[in-house]
């Protein structure tokens, strides 16, 4: 059992700097949880707070059931992954994976058995004797994992692992990570900026900005239910398209969303959710993400300013009106022009329009005060 | 191709490096070779004339006991106070690396006695061994007795040196990662296991560094040990360098003062360089 609990983290550098705000995490045993944010939205500083390099000024960390804001990082039970690896520059290979073995006194039979395992499942046997200057920048990476691996630790951390590879390696690296935790099976904590990676390996993904947690969930939930605008705009790709100045009507007991003065009779489960709460018809701020835009048919209109084509699929950017459209539209069966300048015409299933209040940026659908509140009281902030 | 022709290498190194080297000729190699030469004659220091003589310079250096008693005690002088520098410059390092309130001012502070010059310090603390200790705790001098003078010395030399040789502990402490010393404490160091397994390996050549710079002071002192005990009392706390230089300019034997000044040089460079190759051996770059 390794739960990780963070109630109201809070943390104030030098007194005026607030770099993270009240944040609630409950981590499940092996569960593996994701921080993404943009830079300088604290998740280093969560995560430091986690491994006891960083002060926790207000909050409670439990790690296992036992409060840990006092705990020294040799007592937490912990390793770490740096992004700079951070590995010891004068000894060996072997020497890195075995130190914190050494330090807590492990038979040294025991300690080469240990190293030597982790080294062959690593594919580092044959480095085991050079130092770390004399390694890649992805083998180095791989004795920083595997001297976090050789502990066998209740929580792994890790910051930015693969940020300082090339894209190829970071590929492999995280199909790596991905087998390493099938195999050793204990709770994850992983910073990262880059969303494939978060969508990839996560269970769950802890959504950041400004030192405010403003969603937690699994990748399908941030992906379709996206509780804020910076949320919807943060995770996807290409980025979901916004629609600014439409309207949320009400006529005859039914929601409309009209964008571009072209109306859109909502969803059954939309339906429900605003009349749940009781939503006022306003002004709204509509996304639809380019993967959901079908081409052909349809009431809106664009014109095709740049036209991409990606094998399977075509990178449409489109203006209509003032906005700037993309879309993503498979080359399979498509029979309209798209080539630069062509006048399209497009539309959306309603079920698959997101719904943001103009003046709260949240959404009016999966904005849910009760877990916000929850996760982080001021997260509502866009 | 003009740029490969000899004539033009040559052009170019006297153009760029000429200046320095002629500067360096002249007052380093030129002097030195002289001085070599100076070694084997028996010139008085003022005379026109330097009657050569061969190695018997030498032979009379090698008989000079008092000679090499000067030279033992140097050895104990260095190796005293290369110890006790080399401590504090770390310990003040260390302390002035931590982050607290006002490190600059303190590292300033500590190098200042670096900045007064060996003759001043000598003539300060004199005063404040035989005036002010003596006032204090009404007792003799400290710098009356053998041993006294001698313990005066290492200590002046300590608070003159360890400031400077601070500064390079700085700089190792401040070249050591952040990461990779956090890093230690996670796998389990506590921060005196830190300091031994990873801090100090890894400021291995500020150690290299600042052990061969106080030896070569200590071994060749001179302004401290005239300004502070002038070599009393009775000579017990006359260093190789005072001694060479008395040979030479207050006894008239130029030749024989030169010959113990290269020997004292051979001496010191010998520890010096063995020290360092024995230091750079295993030192890493991180
Ligand atoms: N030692 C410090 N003193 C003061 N402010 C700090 C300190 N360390 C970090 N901060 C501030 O705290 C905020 C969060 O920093 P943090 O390193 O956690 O960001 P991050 O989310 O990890 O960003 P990145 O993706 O760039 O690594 C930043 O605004 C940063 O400027
Ligand atoms: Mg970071």
């Amino acid at each position: 059992m390794s739960e990780v609990i963070l109630k109201g983290i809070k943390k104030i550098y030098d007194g005026d700097v607030t770099a993270v705000h009240d944040v609630n995490i409950h981590i499940k045993d092996k569960e593996f949880i994701v921080l993404v944010g943009p830079s300088g939205c604290g998740k280093s500083t969560t995560l430091r707070m986690v491994a006891g390099l960083e002060d926790i000024s207000d909050g409670e960390l439990y790690i296992d059931g036992k409060l840990c804001n006092d705990v020294e990082p040799k007592d937490r039970d912990i390793a770490m992954v740096f992004q700079s690896y951070a590995l010891y520059p004068h000894m060996t290979v072997r020497d890195n994976l075995g130190f914190a073995l050494k330090l807590k006194k492990v038979p040294k039979a025991e300690i080469k058995r240990k190293v030597e395992e982790v080294a062959r499942v690593l594919d580092i046997t044959q480095y085991l004797d050079r130092k770390p200057k004399a390694l890649s920048g992805g083998q180095r990476q791989r004795v920083a994992i595997g001297r976090a691996m050789v502990r066998d630790p209740k929580v792994f951390l890790m910051d930015e692992p693969l940020s300082n590879l090339d894209a190829k390696l970071r590929n492999q690296m995280r199909a790596e990570i991905i087998k390493l935790r099938s195999r050793i099976n204990t709770t994850f904590m992983y910073v990262t900026h880059d969303q494939t990676e978060a969508m990839t390996l996560g269970d769950r993904i802890v959504i950041m900005k400004d030192g405010f947690v403003n969603q937690i969930g699994t990748p399908q939930e941030l992906f379709g239910k996206p509780v804020n605008l910076f949320v919807a705009g943060f995770i996807g790709m290409p980025v979901m398209n916004f629609f600014a100045g439409c309207n949320l009507l009400l006529e005859g007991g039914k929601y409309y969303a009209e964008i571009r003065n072209v109306k859109f009779e909502l969803d059954e489960f939309q339906q429900k959710a605003l009349k749940s709460r009781n939503q006022k018809p306003c002004e709204i701020i509509c996304g639809i993400r380019p993967q959901h835009i079908t081409v052909g048919e349809g009431e809106l209109s664009a014109k095709v300013e740049v036209s991409e084509l990606l094998g399977t699929e075509f990178n449409l950017h489109a203006r209509s009106g003032d906005d700037e459209v993309v879309m993503v539209i498979p080359t399979m069966d498509l029979n309209t022009d798209v080539s630069m300048g062509a006048n399209i015409k497009f539309t959306v299933q309603p079920k698959l329009i997101q719904l943001f209040d103009k003046e709260t940026k949240n959404n009016l659908i999966w904005y849910d005060p009760v877990s916000a509140k929850a996760n982080a009281p001021e997260c509502a902030r866009y | 191709m003009k740029q490969n022709k000899l004539s033009y290498k040559i052009q170019q190194y006297l153009l760029f490096g000429g200046p320095g080297t002629a500067l360096f000729l002249a007052v380093v190699i030129v002097p030195f070779i002289y001085g070599l030469y100076l070694t084997l004659t028996s010139w008085d220091g003022v005379s026109a004339v330097k009657p050569f003589v061969g190695f018997q310079n030498f032979v009379e250096a090698f008989s000079d006991g008092d000679y090499w008693a000067a030279m033992g005690r140097t050895v104990i002088y260095s190796i005293f106070a290369v110890v006790f520098i080399n401590i504090l410059a770390f310990g003040l390092a260390y302390l002035v690396t931590q982050g607290i309130k006002g490190q600059n001012f303190f590292r300033a502070g500590f190098f200042v006695p670096n900045l007064i010059g060996g003759i001043v310090l000598g003539y300060v603390w004199k005063f404040v061994f035989n005036r002010a200790f003596v006032a204090i705790f009404n007792s003799t001098s400290l710098l009356s007795t053998t041993e006294g003078a001698m313990f005066c010395l290492i200590l002046v030399s300590v608070w003159q040196y360890a400031g400077y040789m601070m500064l390079i502990y700085v700089a190792g402490f401040m070249s050591v990662s952040k990461d990779v010393e956090e890093a230690s404490r996670i796998d389990g160091c506590t921060s005196a296991q830190a300091m031994k397994n990873v801090t100090i390996p890894l400021m291995r050549s500020s150690f290299v560094q600042c052990i061969f710079l106080s030896i070569t002071r200590c071994f060749v002192v001179y302004d401290v040990n005239l300004s502070l005990t002038n070599g009393e009392p009775f000579k017990s706390s006359t260093m190789a360098a005072m001694h060479v230089y008395n040979q030479a300019f207050t006894y008239k034997n130029y030749g024989l003062g030169q010959s113990e000044a290269v020997i004292l040089f051979l001496v010191c460079a010998i520890v010096g360089v063995t020290q360092v190759l024995i230091g750079k051996r295993g030192e890493v770059e991180a």
